[in-house]
């Protein structure tokens, strides 16, 4: 990368953040309530992450987004907090201690200075496509605001999606639509960044036994999540194949970690209680549906966990110790898994029927910096953090890393992380730039 | 919704981006006009009476994930609303009002 291309002048942060999900967000607070200017970059259309579409959180089961929409709130209204969303981090290259960091804003075809998110254009608009951030189960449409709660409420259009037929900007109210409007490359000059990309899943289809392929009611964890949610796609848990109303719920753990077969051989961490928790939130919304989680073993690990744990099994989810071997799908829409269980040694390979199934994939690093950033991923893929005792702490001065980037945690651990890293980021600059006046100190006594 | 005419400007600058972004593709085309005419038919099933997914998908001849995926559509953008149960399944009916059916696709 060439340094300082096109140089962002106007504004140099003490500290930028990769990422706007709860780690970057709690980052980027704990540092501008200590007086530091941050620079929050988001990739997609709003600061968020993960956690806003989740439906509740363990082992409490506090509403997700009731914890989330506060900090989306504190972070856009500090002052010490500039967010740019829609904008990707394309690489840092350190030159003398000053991170240049190479960012696209890439193009959103509405004026945000103008735009007052009254969704008119969305509304108007005639092309409809899968929402990813529905899971592709819900609607969305060319151009909108990302979903209710989003921050910044700002339209955005996709040109990937556009038809090209004016007609949000006949209705804008306020002429914010800009088609005309291009991606520019910024360089941004910092003191310190944090890295707080989160993660992804790994695919579905990873274990073709598992014939995710072949059936709509294979689902994601994250599916799951969107379905429990009352502002979900459907308002309610229904199947995504036919909108039947489920009345048999399987979770299959371990279905995309704890595999050195497809190349993720370390454990996830969160898919035990996350699974535990949405059996819990079916028991709820689907009383006299039949909730079997399909384990290998139970890592309850955390505050309250093994209670909660406990709890599932009070309200009657059932657990069976063994590993599904393939899932194959029937009729109606219903699949057949083939399990293999430590139960029962009569009868330890069973059939078993549900009509949805739920997969714990594994938790994979979002954003792969290596090559782009002087920061060097470990075995796994995630950041390494070479220091046992600053686990924030990368290989690149300076670059400080919060939350899944770092590798896969719960929420607690990561908003923990999240305040450690700027912590850290906090000290560094503190000894950086002491350590700068006295050198500039010395030159005026020696000169 | 009020519409307004577009600006020699801003016709200008949606041409710009219609060359930038290659033109409308044939896919697209195909796929607004697929939706155009299932939420037609949609409609049109419902205003007789209130149905379920495969109801729907059954009597339009379409997969019942694609049913219920435009019915999740409607339903966000307000044109359709839950209607009961019958069985295992939602139905689903219109919402009756002028700009819901000046909206519907």
């Amino acid at each position: 990368m060439t340094p300082a291309t096109e140089q962002s002048n106007a504004y140099r942060p003490d500290a930028l953040v990769v990422g706007g999900g709860i780690a970057g967000m709690q980052s980027a607070l704990d540092l501008a309530e200590q007086g530091l200017k941050v620079m929050l970059v988001e990739r997609g259309p709003s600061i968020g992450g993960h956690m806003i579409s989740l439906a509740k959180v363990f082992p409490t089961l506090d509403c997700a987004s009731c914890i989330t929409a506060p900090k989306m709130s504190a972070s856009s209204h500090h002052d010490n907090i500039k967010i740019l969303v829609n904008t990707e981090v394309q690489g840092i290259q350190t030159i003398g201690g000053v991170h240049h960091v190479k960012l696209l804003k890439k193009a959103t075809y509405v004026n945000f200075d103008k735009c007052i998110g009254c969704r008119l254009c969305e509304y108007a608009c005639d092309a409809e496509y899968p929402d990813p951030l529905e899971e592709g189960l819900g609607a969305r449409r060319a151009i909108g605001v990302a979903f209710t709660n989003a921050i910044p409420q700002k339209a955005v259009l996709n040109p990937e999606l556009c038809a090209t037929c004016g007609t949000c900007a006949r209705v804008c109210p306020t002429d914010a639509i800009e088609f005309d409007q291009q991606s520019e490359t910024v360089i941004v000059q910092t003191d310190a960044v944090i890295v707080a990309s989160g993660f992804a899943l790994n695919s579905l289809n990873v274990k073709p036994q598992y014939n995710a392929a072949r059936s709509r009611n294979i689902v994601s964890a994250l599916t799951m999540e969107r379905l429990l949610a009352p502002h979900g796609p459907y308002g309610r848990v229904l199947r995504p194949s036919d909108g039947k109303i489920p009345s048999s719920v399987a979770f299959v753990q371990c279905a995309g970690s704890r595999d050195a077969s497809i190349g993720v051989s370390y454990c996830s961490r969160v898919c035990c209680m996350y699974a535990i928790k949405q059996a819990m939130l079916l028991s709820g919304a689907l009383p006299i549906a039949d909730i079997t989680i399909y384990y290998m073993d139970i890592r309850a690990f955390g505050k309250g966990y093994e209670q909660f744990y406990q709890n599932a099994k009070a309200m009657g989810v059932n657990f069976v110790r063994g590993k599904v071997a393939r899932i194959d799908p029937v009729d109606d829409g219903d699949l057949s898994l083939h399990v293999e269980t430590t139960e029962d040694p009569e009868n330890f390979l069973q059939e078993r029927r549900h009509d949805l199934v739920v997969l714990a994939q594994g938790m994979l690093p979002e954003w792969d910096m290596s090559g782009t950033t002087p920061v060097q991923r470990a075995a796994d893929g995630f950041v390494a953090t070479p220091m046992l005792t600053s686990p924030t702490v990368t290989t690149a001065p300076g670059i400080f890393v919060a939350g899944v980037a770092a590798g896969p945690k719960d929420i607690v651990d990561t908003i923990a992380e999240a305040g450690a890293a700027a912590m850290q980021v906090s000290q560094y600059l503190y000894q950086k730039r002491s350590a700068n006046v006295t050198e500039s100190q010395s030159a005026v006594l020696v000169g | 919704m009020a519409m307004k005419t577009l600006t020699a400007q801003q016709k200008q600058a949606l041409a710009t981006m219609r060359e930038r972004i290659g033109g409308v593709s044939e896919e697209k085309k195909q796929h607004a006009k697929q939706l155009k005419a299932a939420r037609k038919a949609i409609v049109q099933l419902l205003t007789q009476k209130p149905a379920t997914a495969p109801e729907i998908a059954a009597a339009l001849n379409m997969p019942s994930d694609e049913a219920l995926w435009h019915l999740t559509g409607m339903r966000k953008y307000g044109h359709v609303t839950e209607a009961g149960e019958e069985g295992e399944y939602l139905l689903y009916a219109l919402v009756a009002t002028e700009e819901a059916a000046a909206t519907a696709h």
